[in-house]
């Protein structure tokens, strides 16, 4: 080759120097959105009590380790009161913030990955393969989703034992994080496959196509990139939902009641018939803590969503 | 409207509902054990009951085609198979004793939902930064974010519960069954109240987030600035021209959502101890009776097809665009 080569530093600096450009002026755009910054400060103050809940208030209290009466009102001792088994509340409630999160974290994942992995080939190959992919996401969008998600847990569950461990993490938490993550990917397949259609159309794809890149390595290094932003917004949105569904499952009875998320400590009270005897105090701090989350993704969602993808700003 | 499009949507509602029955059976196969053995474990089945569903399903049979079609043939029939809980009752008679209560409970939570839904984000929309629109918004988002569940039980909590001015739960007095009929009836709507205002709070949120951003939308089209160009009033233009077209995506997206909002639904009768399809399932999943958890799943999946397909003929009819 004769053409003059840039150093590869150069190249690198140069990379560098706009992704930084680029980093900054989002943050500006997305500082302008108070909606979005006081999610992201909520979610940072619940991200820590998931990262370390012994920090704040020690190990997980079980029956044998309960520090309290039975059904404790709130006092200087328990700021939250007590559950059936005399359990602290507060206890409880920052270490369901762990499970919930976790399993909402995992179950984003497989989603994310499920969603955009369809929506890229389906677009992208188009055809019998769009056709056919298109027909298994209208399918799952129609279908009432959480009631099949109802009946594969508890098959799952009796499948594999619910007791077992795999990887220290329990088997009921693993079935509820795939069951979540199979019944939602199809809205995200449906969105990732539109943005695909579009870019596909685009100059850099037809020039990629002609220096003779394979489908595989276009969907990876182009397709994807350019369908980031739409993945991260979705991303977001779909951690609410998973969180939703997660207390949702667990609140019916599917949840794992040796790790305790929030709509495990729900489930819990509604069969100790806690409102009942008017223990307040065991039915609204998890109850707020499901509100605050999944409103704090929500808010950064939309937000996200505004300042990534301009073009679906609403027009006026 | 044309026969095209009615024909093309027939066909689509009838292969998903197809779809879905195939989906059962593939579920019904992956349960431990053999559909054989999950029979044998009911002990509440007579042995010529258990000979009779043996053959009537073929299990004697290969799996494909013999079992299939003999699955398919029964529950076209109506047959879908014994409880294991309730006294090897039959499912159907199992599933038609709850249908009522629920469809009473969502059918006016839904109307009801979307009547106030879409008034409120229709009008947070044409507003948009007014009062109402802030209050309007907010409220709907944190309603939104909220599991139907959790504003049941605060609504259990502070009116029945603290206030006493509702029943805990149930669907009517017991031992009331010798007052009069217009009693009952008193009765029965003052156990329906909270249930109903839950799942009327519920889903009013995202239909008034969903009303919202279709009515601003809307507003931005060219046809309303060739409206205000023509010196319409705004409120008429709201009426004759931003209205109809922002209801749209509306219709659309509540058909959509129905199947995610059944599920979610499902669990305000569990808080009030509504006795219909929800305090079922749960049930069911206690006692892990799959048939009874299967046709829940079939009945209610086929209602939202339909519902879907409803959604269409109405969009067909609102919008002349679609239909070719």
């Amino acid at each position: 080759m004769t053409t003059e080569v840039l150093p590869e530093a150069a190249i690198r600096n140069e990379r560098l120097r706009l992704r930084l450009k680029s980093i900054r002026s989002f943050w500006r755009r997305f500082a302008a959105r108070p909606d979005g910054v006081i999610g992201v400060v909520v979610l940072i103050f619940f991200s820590i009590l998931a990262i370390a809940p012994g920090f704040f208030v020690g190990p997980l209290q079980t029956v044998i380790t309960a520090t309290g009466l039975p059904l404790d009102p709130p006092s200087t001792a328990h700021w939250l009161g007590t559950d059936e088994l005399g359990r602290d509340i507060l206890n409880l409630t920052v270490h369901g913030t762990r499970i919930s999160m976790f399993i909402g974290l995992l179950a984003t994942v497989i989603t994310i990955l499920l969603g955009a992995m369809i929506g890229i080939v389906s677009g992208y190959v188009g055809g019998r393969t769009d056709t056919f992919l298109m027909r298994v996401t209208d399918f799952f969008l129609v279908l009432p989703t959480f009631v099949l998600a109802l009946i594969l847990a508890p098959i799952i569950l009796d499948i594999v034992g619910a007791g077992s461990e795999v990887f220290g993490i329990r088997v009921t938490l693993i079935v509820i994080v795939i069951v979540i993550g199979i019944t939602s990917w199809a809205s995200t397949a449906r969105i990732i496959r539109s943005q695909t259609l579009s870019v596909k159309e685009r100059a850099f794809v037809g020039r990629a196509r002609v220096i003779g890149s394979g489908g595989g390595h276009i969907m990876w290094r182009h397709i994807l990139p350019n369908t980031m932003n739409l993945i991260v917004a979705n991303t977001v949105l779909v951690f609410g939902g998973a969180i939703l569904t997660e207390t949702t499952l667990s609140f019916i009875g599917l949840g794992d009641p040796f790790a305790p998320s929030w709509g495990e400590i729900l489930n819990a009270a509604e069969s100790a018939g806690a409102m009942g005897l008017g223990a307040w105090w065991y039915v609204v701090p998890p109850s707020v803590c499901i509100v605050l989350v999944v409103l704090a993704f929500t808010l950064v969602g939309s937000a996200l969503d505004d300042v990534l993808n301009p073009r679906l700003r609403v027009r006026r | 409207m044309g026969s095209r499009y009615l024909l093309r949507k027939s066909f689509g509602a009838i292969f998903t509902i197809f779809l879905i029955v195939i989906l059962n059976f593939v579920l019904f196969r992956m349960m431990p054990g053999s559909p054989d053995r999950i029979l044998l474990r009911n002990p509440n089945l007579t042995t010529e009951a258990r000979t009779a569903a043996l053959e009537r399903w073929g299990l004697d049979k290969p799996l494909i085609p013999d079992q299939l079609v003999a699955y398919l043939q029964a529950t076209a029939a109506g047959d879908l198979g014994y409880s294991f809980k309730f006294h090897g009752e039959s499912v159907t008679d199992v599933l038609a004793g709850r249908i009522w209560p629920t469809l009473i409970l969502f059918g006016l939570g839904e109307i009801l939902a979307v009547i106030f839904g879409l008034a409120l984000g229709a009008y947070s929309g044409w507003k948009r930064g007014g009062a109402v629109d802030y209050i309007g918004n907010g409220l709907s988002l944190v309603l939104y974010s909220m599991p139907y569940f959790v504003i049941g039980i605060l609504l259990l909590g502070i009116f029945a519960i603290g206030l006493h001015w509702f029943p805990t739960s149930g669907m009517l007095t017991i031992g009331g069954s010798n007052t009069s009929t217009w009693d009952q009836f008193l009765d029965f709507a003052w156990h329906l109240f909270l249930p109903l205002l839950t799942v009327t709070i519920g889903l009013i949120g995202q239909y008034s987030i969903l009303m919202r951003s279709s009515v601003i939308e809307t507003l931005g089209e060219d046809y309303v600035t060739t409206a205000r160009g023509k010196g319409l009033t705004s409120g008429k233009i709201l009426r004759a021209h931003a209205l109809p077209n922002a209801l749209l995506p509306a219709v659309t997206l509540i058909a959509i959502n129905l199947g995610y909002v059944i599920g979610g639904a499902i669990t305000v009768e569990v808080v009030f101890n509504w006795p219909g399809l929800g305090t079922l399932t749960v049930q069911a999943l206690e006692a892990r009776d799959y048939p009874v958890l299967q046709g829940i799943f079939l009945l209610l999946s086929v209602s939202v097809v339909v519902a879907n397909f409803g959604a269409d003929l109405i969009y067909g009819r609102l919008d002349p665009r679609v239909r070719t």
